[in-house]
């Protein structure tokens, strides 16, 4: 048993194929769901796991009937209370690769005290957090990370709640492993995935994922070609934050404590920004940039080290045992205030 | 429920509802672990009767919920939790084995295949080759464990699902009477109303009277024995700190005319009152 990461076992020659289950996928015609499961089914080979030894644990929503797709062992459990169930099999059973299939709604409303947690104590598995801004399942009303003013079933004349940014939340929560990816952009999913399938304590990735029934387009600003070109910035560690069309550079610069948008030709080189996975505050800062004023970074915000619940937990245990000795029953009804009648 | 895993609840009720009167004593959740769910949701429900019985309760319940594949509410009390007793240390060599089985075999695994003698279906731990499988909350077909929202499936596992919990009842022992096995009355009690109750019947007995007391400490499933032993007693009682739950259920169950004694203090009960009260049904002056 090895405390983190997966079991020492050789894992066979997968394929995509022995990731696929035989249930039928009900997610309605073109939802992003799609393209995010084929990206996992297709990861999944590549992390030299046995299949056995991988297991979804999802809550309630659109996103959360991931586990029953995947031919592997699965969980569909309550509402938010993925993280919950996934601390606990973690801890009971270190030697399995867990994933935490969650959405905005799910995973920011009803489990967001459960997200919190989870991110905080940095238990080792993966979440994946797909973000389409609606409650699609019950369809369409807002979510939490529906727009303020934003027109749905359940907020006719707009919303008046201000929305919550996931990796923003993710990093106030001390977590380890920040990343964004896109679900049109496939190889791009495929590397965040395997990144934070690596990373040593809680993986958080937010995807941007299209509703196309309820909230259809809702990241056009990122799906659109033009638009994507003068927005999207990939995020690369140790290299500069540019972004914007190869004819009008952009770059991210720091004014004080404030980041922002220059044309990049107009600065030294060595006032650029560069990408630190290590730097928490830096990733903290560009958690909350989006577009229209801000580029939209994609990619891995943080990866840093911590220490691992589940090895601070097994830690305690082993010292308890190798201090106290085994677990004995007997010992234990007849300690403490105890006598005997003859 | 729908997954069908093992899970131990300890209710430790204390006077409701919402904060109430923390620390103060109550005994009335007891719809609420039989039937407060959303559906129709059946669990195994015990009750300890004494401090000392506690440690026998969880044990039960433990054998059960993992023999069964079901969640088990024990229903404690404040009073019980608060309470001690000299209690006879157990020889822990002789306690019954929880065994628990996880299913290894690949040949003919399916996820909601049955045991025919408790209808538990197999445990398979994560980890184990070529029994990957998928669990969860939507309603599941029989067997394959598939989603199904197929009408007849669903009143057939809605029927599974409380007769998996009915057979529990094959596991109870015949239930103890203090006192004589027919008579005028009898006092039906659970939870921490144990000695009171006790003390109280057998004042009564000492007085003359044809009284006997069965406290139960299985609430779901009822023991097999129990409707009958009720129509051995002209009347029966049911003290309870709520306003009359157990009692409700006894009358549903057996159509037998009990009455409830109830006060909801937040106070266990006292055996003088205990006593009046059976005196006063059976028409009888202290």
């Amino acid at each position: 048993m090895t405390p983190s990461g997966a079991g020492a076992k050789e894992a066979p020659k997968y394929t995509k194929k022995d990731f696929e289950s035989d249930q039928d996928v009900r997610w309605c015609p073109g939802c992003g769901d799609y393209a995010i499961l084929s990206a996992i089914q297709k990861t999944m080979p590549d992390l030299g796991i046995p299949k056995e030894d991988i297991v979804f644990i999802s809550g309630i929503g659109c996103s959360s009937r991931f586990p029953y797709y995947m031919n592997t062992y699965g969980f569909h459990t309550i509402h938010g209370r993925a993280p919950a169930i996934a601390t606990g099999l973690r801890v009971a059973r270190p030697e399995l690769k867990i994933f935490v299939v969650t959405g905005d709604g799910d995973g920011l409303s009803i489990g967001g005290n459960h997200m919190l947690h989870v991110l905080r104590r940095n238990v080792n598995l993966t979440i994946l957090l797909f973000n389409n801004r609606i409650y699609g399942l019950t369809k369409g009303q807002y979510s939490p990370t529906s727009e303020l003013g934003k027109v749905t079933k359940s907020t006719p004349v707009g919303s008046a709640d201000r929305p919550i940014n996931p990796l923003a939340f993710a990093l106030g929560c001390g977590a380890t492993f920040v990343a964004r990816t896109v679900d049109r952009n496939i190889p791009h999913m495929d590397e965040m995935l395997k990144r934070a399938a690596k990373h040593k304590g809680t993986g958080f990735v937010e995807i941007l994922q299209n509703c196309n029934v309820y909230n259809d387009l809702a990241w056009n600003v990122i799906y659109d070609r033009e638009s994507k070109v003068q927005h999207e910035l990939r995020l690369e560690h140790g290299k500069p934050l540019l972004f914007g069309p190869p004819d009008d550079r952009r770059a991210l610069i720091m004014e004080g404590v404030t980041p922002k948008v220059v044309r990049a030709k107009d600065v030294p080189e060595s006032a650029l920004w560069v990408h630190d996975e290590k730097n928490v505050n830096a990733a903290k800062l560009l958690a909350d940039l989006f577009a229209p004023d801000f580029p939209i970074p994609v990619g891995v915000l943080t990866a840093v080290d911590a220490p691992v619940y589940e090895d601070l937990m097994l830690e305690q245990e082993q010292k308890a045992i190798s201090e106290r000795g085994p677990g004995d029953i007997a010992k234990l009804l007849t300690s403490g205030d105890t006598w005997k009648i003859s | 429920m729908t997954a069908e895993l093992p899970l131990v609840v300890l209710n430790i009720q204390r006077a409701g509802p919402s904060t109430g009167m923390p620390t103060k004593t109550e005994q009335a959740d007891l719809m609420q672990a039989l039937y407060g769910r959303n559906s129709e949701a059946p669990v195994i429900v015990l009750a300890p009767a004494t401090p000392g019985d506690c440690f026998y309760i969880a044990y039960e319940a433990v054998r059960l919920a993992a023999k069964y594949m079901v969640p088990v509410i024990v229903l404690s009390d404040g009073f019980l939790a608060n309470g001690s007793e000299p209690w006879l240390i157990p020889d822990a060599t002789k306690l019954p084995p929880i065994e628990i089985a996880f299913r290894t075999e690949r040949e003919g695994f399916f996820p909601y295949l049955r045991d025919p003698a408790t209808l538990a279906r197999p445990w398979v731990r994560p980890g184990t080759p070529g029994l990957e499988h998928r669990i969860g909350g939507i309603e599941k077909q029989d067997v394959t464990g598939n989603i199904s929202y197929d009408p007849e499936n669903h009143d057939h596992m809605v029927r599974t699902r409380a007769e998996k919990v009915r057979r529990v009842a094959q596991e109870i022992p015949p239930t103890s009477i203090n006192g004589p096995a027919t008579g005028d009355l009898l006092v039906v009690g659970w939870g921490g109303t144990y000695g009171a109750i006790t003390a109280a019947v057998e004042q009564a007995q000492t007085a003359g009277k044809s009284v006997a007391s069965v406290h139960l400490r299985h609430l779901n499933p009822l023991p097999p024995d129990l409707g009958h032993i009720l129509r051995e007693y002209r009347k029966v009682l049911v003290p309870e700190i709520n306003s009359g739950q157990l009692v409700r259920v006894l009358r549903a169950e057996y159509l037998v005319d009990a009455v409830g004694f109830n006060r909801v203090r937040g106070l266990p009960l006292a055996s003088e009152e205990i006593h009046e009260a059976i005196n006063q049904l059976l028409g009888s002056k202290p």
